[in-house]
């Protein structure tokens, strides 16, 4: 019976186009939503990501990572005396606007790091060398800012097009001068501006003015020591906050500052209701369109139930049959929204943007929603067919 | 001693509404059919007709009297076992055929087969069988929409003949039909469900069919009138 309740699903082709459309807009909705939601909360931490240490000291104040207090640089000092720090480097970050040639003004990401140990470098240099930050005046900037900054220059051929900045180019933070000597690469960031990387006391200097310049220490354990019982060890004898730099959503500790940082956009920011809205939005009208569509599948296949029940067949069959058909659809349709989510999500990370991380976790729970909208939709026809008179079939 | 392969209804009684609004559908109704014929049940619009032939089909439960169908009293049995006994015993050939219109013929006839848990392979060579034997071998595999009304009605017939029941059940079986064809399909009907021991009931008001039956059941005000064993007795063409 089960092979012929998938026939005549499958036979019923402008109902099965209905249903999918349904069911897969309502997939794509929910998995591209929620993973446009979850890049854009993985842009939140991505210093977390591009400045790699295994503990990060910030002010107690501080609750997100892009949200440093100042603190005093004798602060790393205190941090470097506590038992088990293997080593502990100043971090310094900022938005400053730089101030590109042709007079136009871009924000960036300035960030200072420690220029004997370069903790904190970026991983990824296309072109150029880190230890060319130690000549004057030098930067890294990363490949997106190398575009986004980069300058209109005109061709042999009369056309015009953006060349983007190189080794060489120049522009200035705070009237100083800031000289390109390599190109690196890193993840976006949540307050859009590209990546620059110096040297700490350089950093000062494009801050000129500011009195406390020290953002975050960043620390490396000795040998053996876990590095959340370091943190414990630091709060406890500098009293500043000591965060782990774990980043994975699913497994990020009570001390991870990503896993701080998630939470207080969260909690601060509208980004989890406008998603939330968008997600539940492709629940309602995954459940309105198959729903319906469903419903009226039962209704013009009534009689044909009403007659397959005066053959004998009970109601436990009929669901049964029922429910099949709409997990089936619920599968196809699930199939048909992620793969044009992830289409979708494909194109925008070739763009940059807007993110898209699709967690197989998102990919389980669209599952799990829409296999729900099909399933709700079934019992909402098995209600009709089990009322059906199995005698109205001699009234036709 | 219950007779495995009779019908016997005694004074059943069946309405529909309440209060003013009562219907009586079936009023004292006593209904007799014997092993191995043809019975036909004739009469008017609203003359109960069909409330009848559902009573005995075991898909509605009369409100009072007896039910015995093919020895099994069917008054006091619950929904699954009328289920179960349907499932076992009948088979139906409806008016509008009810082929369901997304399934192959074939399909479609190795519905009541797949009901009773018969296996796929079975089914489908079982069904395969008498769609010959209805003269739709090669067919198989078309739609029922592809079909004529005749054909789709000789579908209904192997449907409703594939797992052998012993009680077949036919509700106006020729209305949607030409004479022609209303005619073939009676022969047909006649022909593959002759068996000493299957009761064959038809309803109609296709008066051009009379002759196919062994005995008419005329009813009236939801009782029946009379019974006659030689069909060509009964004055046509009023019903």
């Amino acid at each position: 019976m089960y092979r012929l309740a998938l026939n005549m699903l499958f036979g019923d082709r402008a109902k099965l186009a209905m249903l999918l459309v349904g069911l897969s807009f309502s997939a794509l909705l929910m998995a591209q939503q929620s993973s446009v939601f979850f890049g854009i909360m993985s842009w939140t931490y991505t210093p977390m990501v591009n400045i790699r240490s295994a503990v990060w000291v910030s002010d107690p104040l501080v609750e997100q990572v892009n949200d440093a207090q100042p603190m005093r640089d004798t602060d790393v000092t205190r941090v470097r005396s506590v038992d088990g720090v293997a080593w502990a480097a100043p971090l310094h970050t900022s938005i400053l606007q730089a101030r590109l040639p042709n007079g136009n003004f871009k924000l960036i990401s300035l960030v200072g790091i420690d220029s004997d140990t370069f903790a904190g470098a970026p991983a990824v240099l296309t072109v150029g060398r880190i230890e060319d930050l130690r000549l004057p005046n030098t930067v890294l900037i990363d490949e997106w800012g190398a575009n986004l900054l980069g300058r209109p220059e005109t061709l042999a051929d009369g056309t015009v097009r953006q060349r983007p900045l190189g080794v060489g180019d120049t522009f200035e933070l705070n009237d100083t001068e800031a000289r390109i000597v390599g190109v690196c690469r890193v993840k976006r960031a949540f307050t859009g501006g590209p990546f620059v990387y110096t040297t700490y006391d350089r950093a000062k200097a494009y801050t000129a003015g500011v009195r406390r310049t020290l953002s975050y220490v960043l620390v490396e354990p000795r040998p053996g020591v876990a590095p959340a019982d370091l943190c414990a060890r630091i709060e406890a004898e500098t009293g500043l906050k000591a965060w782990t730099s774990d980043t994975d959503l699913w497994s990020w500790g009570e001390r991870s500052l990503a896993k701080s940082t998630f939470w207080w956009f969260w909690r601060n920011t509208g980004i989890p209701f406008s998603f939330g809205t968008a997600v539940l939005l492709g629940l309602f009208v995954g459940i309105a369109i198959s729903g319906q569509t469903f419903y009226s599948f039962v209704l013009e296949n009534l009689r044909y139930f009403a007659a397959i029940k005066a053959m004998g067949a009970g109601n436990g069959v009929l669901l049964r049959m029922l429910l099949l058909q709409a997990l089936a659809a619920g599968l196809l349709g699930f199939g048909l929204g992620v793969g044009m989510a992830q289409g979708i999500g494909r194109a925008m990370i070739e763009k940059g943007m807007p993110p898209f991380v699709m967690y197989p976790q998102v990919l389980v729970a669209t599952l799990v929603l829409v296999l729900g909208i099909s399933l709700c939709s079934a019992l909402i026809g098995m209600a009709k067919v089990a009322r059906v008179d199995p005698a109205s079939v001699f009234r036709a | 001693m219950p007779d495995p392969t009779s019908i016997r209804i005694r004074g059943v009684d069946k309405s529909f509404g309440a209060g003013e609004a009562r219907v009586w559908a079936l009023k004292q109704a006593d209904f007799e059919a014997r092993p191995g014929e043809l019975i036909m049940l004739v009469g008017p619009s609203g003359c109960g007709k069909t409330t009848l032939l559902s009573v005995l089909a075991g898909t509605l439960t009369a409100d009072a009297g007896e039910v015995e169908v093919l020895g099994r009293r069917l008054d006091g049995l619950s929904q699954a076992e009328l289920t179960a006994f349907r499932r076992a015993n009948l088979g139906f050939v409806f008016q509008s055929f009810n082929l369901i219109p997304t399934l192959t013929v074939r399909e479609n006839v190795m519905v009541p087969l797949l009901v009773q848990g018969v296996a796929r392979e079975e089914a489908e060579a079982r069904a395969g069988a008498l769609l010959a034997k209805v003269g739709l071998g090669g067919r198989e595999d078309d739609r029922p929409g592809g079909l004529s009304g005749g054909q789709q009605q000789r579908v209904a017939i192997a449907r409703a003949l594939v797992h052998d029941p012993r009680l077949l059940i036919c509700d106006e079986p020729t209305s949607a039909l030409d004479k022609d064809t209303g005619q073939r399909v009676m022969e047909m009907i006649r022909e593959l469900s002759r068996s000493p021991d299957r009761v064959v009931v038809v309803v109609t008001h296709d008066h051009r069919i009379f002759r196919f039956a062994d005995r008419i059941a005329e009813m009236e005000d939801g009782r029946i009138r009379r019974v006659l064993d030689d069909p060509s007795l009964i004055d046509s063409p009023s019903h």
